[in-house]
């Protein structure tokens, strides 16, 4: 499976990436964003199974993002990988239509229970 | 409800420690009281606007910022990071205690995108949270400003 990673921090799409081999998941192919508009191109361009997205970011939010693939009738996986893991964002995330959101900072156990059932 | 009181320290230094331990795989300890002065310092700032405003602002050591940048990298403690990977480190690492911050502040907020910059002042040690990385201190302050 193919799994596109959004985030504006190199340095923190580098920490998803080792945390998703540390979690079991290293064998999936990565795809990097560096902001919402560039992983909004990349979806179409990549077809990744996955996306595994920051909220915060410049151009184009992650909300944003998820928002604009779902008005394209987008239906696959979307979750958040964020440094703000509110109730209200969290709640405003699942309303979206993201099937979880894990939060910053995050541990190898917190990608596995989200992404098991979805990367199996 | 308007809320007037901004985060407190004990918070900042919860949310300090969770990163030592799961970016920077490290125990926040206290700054011992050998280390010196910051030097060719590193200011992080980020902005939360809304039921309170003010700012988060991170100072640290160049060097102690490479190698943390160098550990959430992976790359080795003494390899000499280049510039854009040290500010986007230290930019994250605010970004998360800014994100924890903010989840705990009552009513709505908005959280900012993180800069990062030289220092061009350095704050008072005792108006700060301050965890050791390595021995050398590392500063964050909490600034409420107007709305």
């Amino acid at each position: 499976m193919k799994i596109l990673v959004a985030d504006d921090s190199r340095v923190m799409r580098q920490i998803v990436v080792r945390t998703l081999r540390q979690a079991g998941f290293g064998h999936h192919d990565v795809v990097e964003a560096e902001d919402g508009a560039d992983a909004l191109a990349k979806v179409a361009a990549e077809n990744p199974d996955l996306i595994l997205s920051d909220w915060n970011m410049p151009n184009m939010t992650g909300i944003e993002l998820l928002r604009a693939l779902k008005a394209q009738g987008d239906t696959r996986p979307f979750g958040f990988v964020t440094s703000e893991g509110s109730d209200d964002m969290r709640s405003t995330a699942e309303q979206a239509g993201a099937l979880f959101l894990i939060a910053k900072p995050f541990t190898p156990d917190s990608f596995q229970d989200a992404l098991s059932g979805v990367l199996g | 409800m308007t809320i007037t009181t901004g985060p407190d320290t004990d918070l900042v230094q919860a949310a300090l420690e969770q990163v030592w331990e799961s970016m920077l795989y490290a125990v926040a300890e206290p700054v011992p009281s050998t280390a010196g002065a910051l030097a060719n310092g590193l200011e992080a700032t980020i902005t939360v606007s809304g039921a309170w405003n003010g700012e988060l602002r991170l100072f640290c050591d160049a060097g102690a910022a490479s190698q943390m940048a160098a550990t959430m990298l992976g790359a080795p403690a003494d390899e000499e990071m280049p510039e854009l990977d040290v500010h986007d480190a230290v930019g994250e690492i605010l970004n998360v205690v800014g994100g924890s911050v903010k989840g705990a502040l009552e009513g709505e907020s908005r959280l900012g995108l993180p800069q990062v910059r030289p220092a061009t002042s350095l704050p008072d040690p005792a108006d700060c949270v301050a965890v050791s990385w390595r021995g050398a201190p590392v500063y964050v302050q909490i600034v409420s400003l107007p709305a």
